[in-house]
């Protein structure tokens, strides 16, 4: 498969670094908190940092979450000093896992399924986002979780069209659960005027180094 | 805050505000009581402030508050619930005209840490809004929706799917299958004579004919399964997660309950059968139209060797 | 004598803020390393009393490097530094043989109050 999409070449090699170190930070306190309400230990990755074009999201996502998934997610959007969406995509298994850990008997109620998803993924974004507003001393807000889909392939889960920005910087972090089949991936888009302005926080943060 | 915010004003928005607000301290004990929630709960803030949440509302959702308040609580993060997920938290009537069958008022709930000077979460502030208005809108823009695109999958005539349907339905089924190597089976109906009945009996028998056909063949597959109107006295069946051998089962049973009793209109009985092409997917089919192809090849087998009968298509055809 | 300090971490930002982090007139030598490879090569070269590993590295990340130690009888004193803040991550390192656990961001309190606990300095 051919990926289309553009190395970051807004970010020197500082800059990514120091940028990655943030996320992996904001990601510690994520895993953490995730730990703490699942009461699993969390194995974190190394954060991917990718600037794509909008054209190449979907191809994009496949390649970070894993071609022919079907996948479950739900969105959230930030806003104040940065603004984008926190995304979480969770495969098949992390449903059932979820609910397995969380104590329902399954899946069954679709309700049910989705408050998980969404209480997972509020965790998950809440706590990323905010460890990286603390490094950066900005104020992040967020507005309210949503479904963005259930059951799809994740080719399909973000239409190109129907994305108002032509390129986004894309954060892919992920959370397994050791001894389970879970994996959830948090995404973190941020809009084109906002690149800029973490590029200014990024500089700003390594001169005060 | 600004010191310019004269004293009392800000207390005063809290209270008259259009949100539900109410904050409970880490023992449920509730603190803060709005009028919002005053006036829809016809509980005064005098009557439930210091008094435990639960005992003072039983009919709310303890469990699931508990979780979402300690989560807040521990993870000093902020917590949601929608009312998509959860219609209401309190039972409150909306008082408004057109509801859309709506009984209660739909909620959106935030759950807000309140933190003291060490960063230690003291209270949590609960706010509730009113989203009545967008559900009944979303509800019925779903609806509305929902019929649409029925009707535009549907063939009038007999209620089964339309070829337009039947198209991306193949196109759909025939990639998945495809990719995860799992089987898929289609069937081309014709009835037979078809011809002959609208030229003996009439069109509207032809009619009354095609309906209770399309009837037959639902009746006899499964829920998963996709039945559509193909052509004129066509029709296909799209058969996923089913090898050839199942689907043999499956035409045989269509084409016996088709055979099995005429179709009466009104005081004519006319004898009716099918002759049915069975096609399973393999791996030198390059597309769907592939698929519908050999089972077209067959189903013209079946209409050679005299009708009335399932053929299936030869390996390597 | 100056006491060899190794900085573990994949990120040279990180060790940047490592090293300054370090306490001022702590008498040091510090060497850096990428991940655990790096490290362990430095270890030999005796370039290690007190290491600061990171744990999330690629190649061999701190938990195979604490592993990697423990055989071979550590002699050394390992202070992880980390973003993975779980409790468990904490008394899996203990187990493999680190002495302290260092929440990232790192910051000058923490690491002297870390030192003087344990009487480096």
């Amino acid at each position: 498969m051919s990926i289309s999409f553009r190395t970051v070449s807004h970010l020197n090699e500082d800059q990514r670094d120091a940028l990655a170190e943030i996320v992996n930070i904001g990601m510690g306190q994520a895993g953490a908190a995730l730990a703490q309400v699942l009461g699993e230990f969390v194995i974190l990755s190394v954060p991917r940092i990718r600037l794509v074009d909008s054209q190449a999201v979907p191809e994009t996502l496949a390649e970070l979450v894993g071609a022919e998934t079907t996948v479950s997610a739900i969105r959230q959007p930030f806003h104040n000093h940065l603004h984008g969406e926190a995304i979480v995509v969770y495969d098949e298994h992390g449903c059932r896992d979820l609910a397995d850990i969380m104590g329902h008997d399954e899946c069954t109620d679709e309700r049910v399924e989705q408050e998980l998803l969404l209480d997972i993924g509020n965790i998950l974004a809440g706590a990323s986002l905010k460890g990286v507003g603390e490094q950066l001393q900005a104020e992040i807000t967020f507005s309210p979780p949503s479904i963005l889909a259930t059951h799809v392939p994740v080719e399909r889960l973000l239409d190109p069209e129907a994305l108002d920005w032509s390129y986004s910087l894309l954060i892919e972090v992920n959370f397994t659960l050791e001894a389970r089949r879970f994996k959830g991936h948090l995404l973190i888009m941020l809009s084109e005027d906002s690149i800029d302005t973490l590029v200014r926080d990024i500089d700003a943060f390594l001169e005060s180094l | 805050m600004p010191s310019s915010v004269p004293e009392g004003l800000l207390e005063f928005i809290v209270d008259r505000i259009n949100v539900g607000i109410l904050a409970v301290d880490r023992a449920y004990r509730i603190i803060l009581w709005n009028e919002f929630m005053a006036s829809y709960s016809e509980r005064p803030a005098r009557e439930v402030l210091g008094r435990d949440l639960f005992e003072a509302f039983p009919e709310l959702p303890r469990k699931w508050m508990e979780r979402k308040i300690t989560g807040a609580v521990v993870l000093k993060n902020f917590s949601f619930a929608s009312w998509k997920q959860r219609p209401y938290l309190f039972r409150f009537n909306h008082n408004r005209p057109i509801t859309g069958g709506i009984d209660h008022m739909r909620q959106d709930i935030t759950f807000m840490p309140v933190m003291d000077g060490q960063g230690e979460v003291t209270h949590v502030c609960i706010y509730i809004y009113d989203v009545t208005d967008t559900a009944v809108y979303q509800t019925m823009l779903q609806d509305a929706l929902r019929r649409l695109a029925e009707s535009n999958n549907r063939d009038g005539l007999t209620g089964v799917y339309n070829r337009r349907y039947l198209e991306e339905s193949l196109e759909y089924e025939f990639t998945r299958a495809r990719r995860y190597g799992h089987p898929l089976s289609v069937l081309l109906l014709d009835l037979d004579h078809f011809k002959r009945i609208n030229d003996t009996h009439g069109h509207l028998a032809g009619d009354e004919v095609l309906r209770q056909a399309a009837q037959r063949i639902t009746s006899a597959v499964r829920n998963v399964d996709v039945v559509g109107r193909y052509g004129g006295e066509e029709f296909l069946v799209l058969l996923p997660e089913t090898d050839s051998e199942g689907a043999q089962v499956v035409a045989e049973r269509i084409r016996s309950l088709i055979a099995a009793q005429p179709v009466v209109y009104g005081d004519t009985a006319i004898d009716i059968s099918t002759s049915v092409g069975l096609a399973t997917l393999d791996e030198r089919m390059a597309a769907y139209t592939d698929l519908v192809e050999r089972a077209d090849g067959a189903l013209y087998r079946a209409k050679d060797g005299g009708r009335n009968q399932v053929v299936v298509q030869v390996a390597g055809e | 004598m100056a006491t060899k300090v190794l900085v573990v971490d994949d990120s040279a930002m990180s060790r940047k803020m490592m090293i300054r982090s370090l306490p001022e007139g702590w008498d040091v030598e510090v060497s850096q390393a990428a991940n655990g490879k790096e490290a362990l090569e430095a270890y030999h070269a005796g370039k290690a009393e007190v290491m600061f590993l990171d744990l999330t590295m690629p190649i061999m990340d701190g938990y195979q490097t604490l592993e990697v130690l423990q055989k071979e009888g550590l002699d050394c004193f390992v202070i992880v530094v980390s973003a993975d803040v779980q409790p468990e991550a904490e008394e899996r390192v203990k187990k493999l043989g680190a002495m302290a656990f260092i929440k990232k961001p790192v910051n000058t309190e923490k690491v002297t109050e870390i030192l003087k606990e344990y009487g480096i300095l």
